[in-house]
């Protein structure tokens, strides 16, 4: 494609645009404030898959939630197709670690909240609430409260609840990060056959260096201390992926770059494990 | 196969409840049912034998020789002075009185406990006013308000109810306010993210999320409401169970004191009952096992 075309159309279609985002956190002993972020710009085009990755504490997850609105930057903005971001909005749609269905809520009643929210009448409520339940494999469970569900059926909930909102971009914040190894994997598959379908802009923070690899098309790595951007790697798999992708040739150099750089980005270890160096 | 599993979740028994168990073919467990059955038979049993126990160790005292028949009337006394009261029809009488106060009472103070409650935890400035007023009542037992409704309401019916009112509305509004302070960010947050307003994340994620501790404040002041009345119908009343007593007290009628006694503990067991039904039934989606 010609070059000046290429940027005219990625100007257009820029989802989510971070300007200049710190973020400090007071501390309660009155030191000098902790800084989460520095200086964090990432644009994020339309329809992408974004990964970002790091390790505990490097502020992926400040970031996540800034972009969301639940949490507001010390300095910098977010633009969401343009408009910055000054609170949570439905068209963000955000998923969370922890479990966050509604326990008094029926599965239905789970997937039509956001609907009901709006404004949006009961019959097309219902209509919607029913394509997602379907669409995530719980329609036979769409009268049962969330304590009946296990934990993977309960994220799928969490996930309806969310694309039944239809917004622009999703926020996931290690959403499969409670669940187990193998519930992740088929979670993972699951997500992408969703995604295959409308593919929304989605962010993907995470920890996890295979997950971050089989899901998106770019991955951010970030360094901590302060949080900062340190590398943005595209990923070379083909679309639409399945679990054939996690054994291809692509999939392990792309991990094992991955791997190299968060090692090297790891804050440096006690002197007793890394006798290597001089 | 699919339906059944549906209906199941919705109104099986919760063992049964168990998704995954739906499409397993049948293997040899025990019927969760046959031991609950058991359970209540065992629970009811050995609540009966207790009183027996307490009621019959009393039967031999009354006995004795030097047990005085007026002093300690034994228990076919006691059954007499009972059947007496129904028979007359006097009993339901006193005991309907009883239970309109209460049901009124109990009503406006939830009200207004659930009311208050909800808004003093919810909303920052309006707990900063409301505060004080819960503080102030919390402390203090409704029975010493009692001289004080005396003078300032009078000894009619008003007086009586308004007693009982401050005793449901004081445990149900400090429950109300505390479950609707601990409800966990991350659901402000869902419903935040999901377009919830303020106002609908107070409506729809903040009231039912401490629906479970508004129901126990109200059991609780089901029965402080119910002890309330006893004392409220000390105030120059003519019927009611607590007249019941006090008169027959008066009169030392002591048969008729402790078949009253009887019978209030009889009504409010009940009215428990009918209490921990609504609990269980509005918090059936909660994984935290209600007592």
């Amino acid at each position: 494609m010609i070059p000046v075309a290429a940027a005219a159309t990625s100007r257009r279609t820029l989802a989510l645009d971070v300007k200049g985002v710190w973020r400090y956190f007071q501390r309660l002993d009155g030191t000098p404030p902790f800084t989460a972020l520095e200086n964090i710009d990432l644009d994020v085009e339309s329809g992408k898959f974004v990964a970002i990755i790091g390790g505990s504490g490097c502020g992926k997850s400040t970031l996540l939630r800034i972009m969301a609105g639940l949490v507001p930057p010390s300095r910098g903005v977010v633009l969401h197709e343009g408009k910055p971001v000054r609170g949570p909005h439905f068209s963000r749609g955000f998923v969370f670690q922890a479990d966050a269905v509604f326990p008094w809520l029926t599965v239905r009643r789970n997937i039509e909240f956001g609907l009901q929210c709006r404004g949006i009448p009961a019959g097309k409520r219902r209509a919607t609430a029913e394509t997602w339940a379907r669409t995530v494999g719980l329609a036979d469970f769409i009268d049962a409260y969330p304590k009946e569900l296990s934990g993977g059926m309960r994220k799928r909930v969490d996930l309806a609840r969310v694309y039944a909102n239809d917004p622009d971009v999703l926020l996931m914040d290690e959403p499969f990060g409670a669940l187990d190894a193998q519930t992740k994997e088929r979670m993972q598959v699951e997500l992408l056959e969703l995604w295959d379908r409308s593919r929304k802009t989605v962010l993907f923070v995470t920890h996890d260096v295979d997950e971050a690899v089989f899901l998106a098309d770019e991955i951010v790595v970030m360094a901590s201390r302060p949080g900062r951007i340190a590398e943005r790697i595209t990923v070379p798999l083909a679309r639409p992926r399945d679990e054939r992708s996690r054994v291809s040739e692509g999939f392990e150099q792309t991990r094992r770059r991955l791997r190299g750089l968060l090692e090297q980005l790891a804050p440096p270890a006690p002197p007793t494990s890394s006798p290597s160096h001089p | 196969m699919i339906d059944a599993s549906a209906s199941r979740v919705r109104d099986g028994d919760p063992a049964s409840r168990v998704p995954a168990a739906v499409n397993e073919p049948a293997i040899a467990m025990p019927d969760p049912r046959s031991a609950r059955r058991l359970q209540w038979v065992a629970k009811v049993g050995l609540g009966f034998l207790t009183i027996a126990i307490i009621v019959g160790a009393y039967w031999i005292y009354t006995l004795q020789p030097q047990a005085n028949q007026t002093l300690t009337p034994p228990p076919p006394k006691v059954l007499a002075a009972l059947w007496t009261a129904i028979a007359n029809g006097s009993l339901f009488v006193n005991i309907g009185w009883s239970l309109f106060r209460v049901v009124i009472g109990f009503v406006i103070g939830v009200v207004l406990a659930v009311l208050m409650g909800c808004t003093a935890g919810w909303f920052r400035y309006a707990g900063y006013v409301l505060n004080p007023i819960i503080e102030s009542i919390r402390p203090i037992p409704a029975l010493a308000y009692i001289p004080l409704v005396i003078v300032w309401v009078g000894i009619d019916e008003p007086a009586r109810i308004l007693i009982i009112v401050l005793a449901a509305f004081k445990p149900t509004v400090v429950n109300t306010r505390q479950g609707m302070k601990e409800v966990p960010n991350i659901y402000v947050e869902a419903a935040e993210s999901l377009g919830a307003s303020r106002m609908a994340t107070f409506w729809r994620v903040a009231f039912p999320n401490a629906i479970p501790y508004i129901m126990a404040g109200m059991r609780t002041g089901l029965a402080t409401g119910f002890l309330a009345l006893v004392a409220a119908e000390l105030i120059a009343s003519s019927n009611g169970l607590g007249f019941l007593i006090s008169n027959a007290g008066q009169n030392l009628q002591i048969d008729v004191v402790l078949m009253g006694i009887v019978v209030i503990g009889v009504v409010a067991t009940l009215l428990d009952a009918v209490a921990v039904r609504a609990q269980a039934y509005l918090t059936r989606w909660s994984e935290v096992r209600q007592t």
